[in-house]
């Protein structure tokens, strides 16, 4: 009787989750209860952290099969290994960005791809440490601080690793305000730190109906590969521009946004599963997503100061570090360095101008790495 | 095309151009954003028309 009852007990204990905890699921839960933390506490990118924080947690459950194939958590992560959720990102971003600051300075593109050194940095480390050619461009790509291009490239490269680039990609792009400011501090004077810049010109309308549509036609000729990211930006940007949608740039960049913003951080903190999560390969990841930016932050304000040396104009060199792209962190993040030095420098918009350049230098260097690689 | 080889030679091959090749066209999209203000001299859009709906 007594070993009956303690057999079927037994029976009931295994069918918990309890009965398979690992110090890999412990370890991993930690994780996600950091990535929560750090958004609720330090309100470090909770649109970003909170979802992925959870999922990741979530998954660590034994029992629990939101993340086996068939699961809700698994239908979230195929719209983005499927490519789906990407460009609806894009499309919402697009909506809600004001390329003014870009096209009011084109000097500062330049800073878009002085940025992405990072990118180059990583693909060769990753190389040395053995992984194959696609793999350290996927790697590499981290270095874009471009979370849906990144999602994007790896899933033409090396869609196995997608996972671990993703998690890393969007947490560093999390982690920017405490990851840039040091190495900005490091590399510039106070007096550069102080530089003033003078205001932007008005863009008129017909120049923002025409910007995206002239860059639509660009990349599509000359990127095909990258394409399907960049038109849906353009045309989620088109919406706001022309003024004659409203309802559809409010969807586009309001609910719609937000939606695929929920999909999307659940399915990259779906994947965060200790099993396949915690192993040699991860930790390289993640490691070489940090020299991607570190290098792309320091190549961005190196970039600025060398242009500093040719402009009669001088810009400060703070919003250099924002043309790895990561919009609008990565310029929040140029703004508040240079406001904690000096309260009346107000770097926001001037900042905006390399950041949106960033995510065309991403785009770019994407498109080529994938072309170099002969992948369609 | 001749592939590119899968060593570190190929790494720092394929870094080296499309890190060259991201200024060039770039700077075309910077060049392009310059001349953009051109089209202000032969149209201009009423905003005012555009917020009122069509």
């Amino acid at each position: 009787m007594l070993d009956q009852l303690i057999s079927l007990f037994v029976a009931l204990f295994e069918q918990t989750g309890l009965a398979h905890l690992y110090w890999g699921n412990f370890a991993m839960i930690g994780v996600g209860s950091a990535m929560i933390y750090l958004a609720v506490a330090k309100k470090c990118e909770p649109f970003l952290l909170i979802g992925i924080g959870f999922a990741c947690i979530v998954v660590n459950i034994p029992g629990s099969d939101l993340a086996a194939p068939g699961g809700l958590f698994d239908y979230a992560y195929k719209g983005v290994s499927l490519l789906i959720v990407p460009p609806l990102i894009f499309l919402g971003v697009g909506a809600i960005t004001d390329f003014g600051p870009m096209i009011a300075n084109p000097r500062l593109v330049i800073l878009g791809a002085g940025a992405h050194l990072g990118i180059f940095v990583a693909l060769i480390l990753a190389k040395v440490l053995g992984f194959t050619l696609p793999e350290a461009g996927a790697i590499g790509i981290i270095g874009g601080a471009d979370g849906p291009m990144a999602i994007f490239v790896t899933m033409k490269l090396a869609p196995h690793l997608l996972p671990p680039i993703s998690v890393a990609a969007y947490s560093y792009m999390a982690l920017m305000p405490i990851i840039q400011p040091p190495i900005m501090r490091l590399l510039t004077t106070k007096a550069e730190r102080n530089i003033q810049m003078a205001q932007l010109r008005k863009v008129s309308r017909l120049e923002r109906i025409i910007f995206p549509v002239v860059i639509a036609i660009i990349v599509n000729l000359f990127f095909p590969p990258v394409a399907p990211l960049v038109t849906m930006l353009m045309l989620g940007n088109l919406f706001r521009e022309v003024l004659l949608v409203g309802r559809l740039a409010d969807t586009a960049g309001g609910t719609l946004l937000n939606l695929v913003t929920i999909v999307l951080t659940v399915a990259i903190g779906s994947t965060m599963s200790a099993k396949t999560f915690l192993s040699m390969q991860t930790v390289e990841i993640v490691c070489l997503g940090l020299v991607a930016f570190v290098f792309g932050t320091a190549s961005g304000v190196i970039t600025a100061k060398i242009m500093n040396l040719f402009l009669k104009t001088k810009i400060n060199p703070l919003i250099g570090s924002a043309g790895i792209a990561s919009v609008p962190i990565a310029a929040r993040v140029s703004h508040i360095v240079a406001n904690k030095e000096n309260p009346k420098l107000f770097l926001i918009y001037h900042a905006m101008g390399p950041n949106l350049a960033g995510v065309f230098g991403t785009a770019i260097s994407g498109g080529i790495l994938l072309a170099l690689l002969g992948v369609k | 095309m001749t592939p590119i080889p899968d060593n570190v030679e190929g790494a720092f091959l394929i870094s080296i151009i499309d890190f060259i090749l991201s200024f060039v066209i770039i700077s075309g999209i910077g060049v392009i954003l310059a001349i953009l203000p051109v089209v202000n001299r032969y149209w201009a859009i009423d905003e005012k028309d555009l917020k009122g709906g069509h």
